[in-house]
């Protein structure tokens, strides 16, 4: 499943993601943002990895800052475009 | 640290013959940590394109942006460059490229949007120069009338900043539309359907060769912050050549966000 959100005044955020027994699974951020260090990439993948499939934009977005160490640097990106992102992923129909 | 100014550090230029995508993306690399371990003066890369290459964000996804069938069949290589931002396409002779490497002092204390306007000041004063009217467009893009002139991709390591930027000087936007994959949800807010009328080349804005813009920059650089002409050192050069070999040319690195 496949969510595109381009954040006002912010850049494009993508994630890829399945669900698997009702939680996310396989997710990946992508997009044309600026995040520091590149390691942080991994770090919003696994905090978003095992979510429920239900859960609101506000949890995700929590669980992604929670995750974040307190140095990181996000230019055209936030934990609430990612929630928003994964939120739209998953509203898609899956593939039949 | 204390805030510095361009004209408190010795600039340096290199300009050298073309060079390969991989080894341009591991000069960036190699020439930030100089400047960061303090081994190199703070410099200005222009950058010479011995092929041409889709240039893919530190972040973007290789089977989102690029088509790689259309890429091969073009004989287009695709490289990840270390840094954010959105897919490049180049041609040798169709794009104006340049890093600034720099000490992290010479943007203390601003913020992202004031630190990418800052690094390319000088870039508006030269495209004044020549007649264009541009302007920053926030977050990193350099923009004019006719449309978008730039984007510029920041990243920083240790005490140093890189600064590149990608100008397009002519472009073949068929073929680029046939190897990027550019969505209409990254378009949305940006008030045309048009990926191709987008971008506004300084060719057809200036009526000059490529190398004449590339001169009148270098100038007005030099006119302002102080600039001389440098080289690359023969072990930045190896170890660029080794990175672009084991690390620039993997898979691995390329696919890192399938």
């Amino acid at each position: 499943m496949h969510g595109e959100y381009k954040m006002p005044g912010g850049k494009l955020v993508v994630i890829d993601l399945t669900v698997r027994d009702g939680r996310l699974a396989g997710v990946q951020l992508s997009g044309d943002f600026f995040l520091e260090p590149d390691s942080a990439l991994d770090t919003i993948n696994r905090a978003l990895e095992g979510q429920s499939e239900h859960a609101d934009e506000a949890a995700l977005a929590a669980s992604v800052r929670d995750a974040l160490a307190a140095d990181v640097m996000m230019y055209g990106l936030s934990p609430e475009a990612v929630a928003v992102a994964v939120r739209r992923a998953l509203h898609r129909e899956p593939a039949a | 640290m204390m805030r510095t100014d361009w004209r408190d550090h010795d600039w340096q230029l290199i300009h050298t013959a073309p060079q390969s995508p991989t080894l341009h993306m591991a000069l960036d690399d190699v020439l930030t940590h100089e400047v960061g371990a303090g081994r190199r003066a703070p410099t200005l890369r222009i950058w010479e394109w011995a092929a041409p290459a889709v240039v893919i964000g530190r972040f973007q996804s290789l089977r989102n942006e690029v088509d790689g069938e259309a890429a091969r069949r073009h004989g287009i290589e695709v490289v990840r460059r270390v840094s954010g931002g959105g897919a490049m396409f180049i041609e040798p002779g169709n794009t104006i490229t340049y890093s600034i490497y720099a000490p992290q002092s010479l943007v203390k204390g601003l913020s992202f949007q004031e630190a990418y306007a800052f690094f390319d000041a000088w870039v508006l004063e030269a495209l004044g120069e020549l007649g264009i009217k541009a302007w920053y467009q926030p977050l990193n893009d350099i923009t004019s009338e006719g449309g978008k002139i730039a984007g510029a991709a920041q990243v920083h390591r240790g005490g140093a900043v890189l600064h590149h930027v990608t100008m397009a000087y002519d472009i073949d936007a068929a073929k680029m539309l046939d190897v990027l994959r550019i969505g209409r949800e990254k378009l949305s807010d940006k008030g045309t359907v048009s990926a191709a009328k987008r971008v506004d080349p300084l060719r057809s804005q200036t009526g000059l060769p490529r190398e004449a813009v590339i001169e009148r920059m270098i100038a007005t650089f030099r006119r302002l912050h102080g600039l001389n002409d440098g080289s690359l050192r023969a072990d930045e050069l190896v170890q660029a050549e080794a990175l672009a070999l084991t690390k620039f040319s993997s898979p691995t690195w390329i696919g890192d966000v399938a």
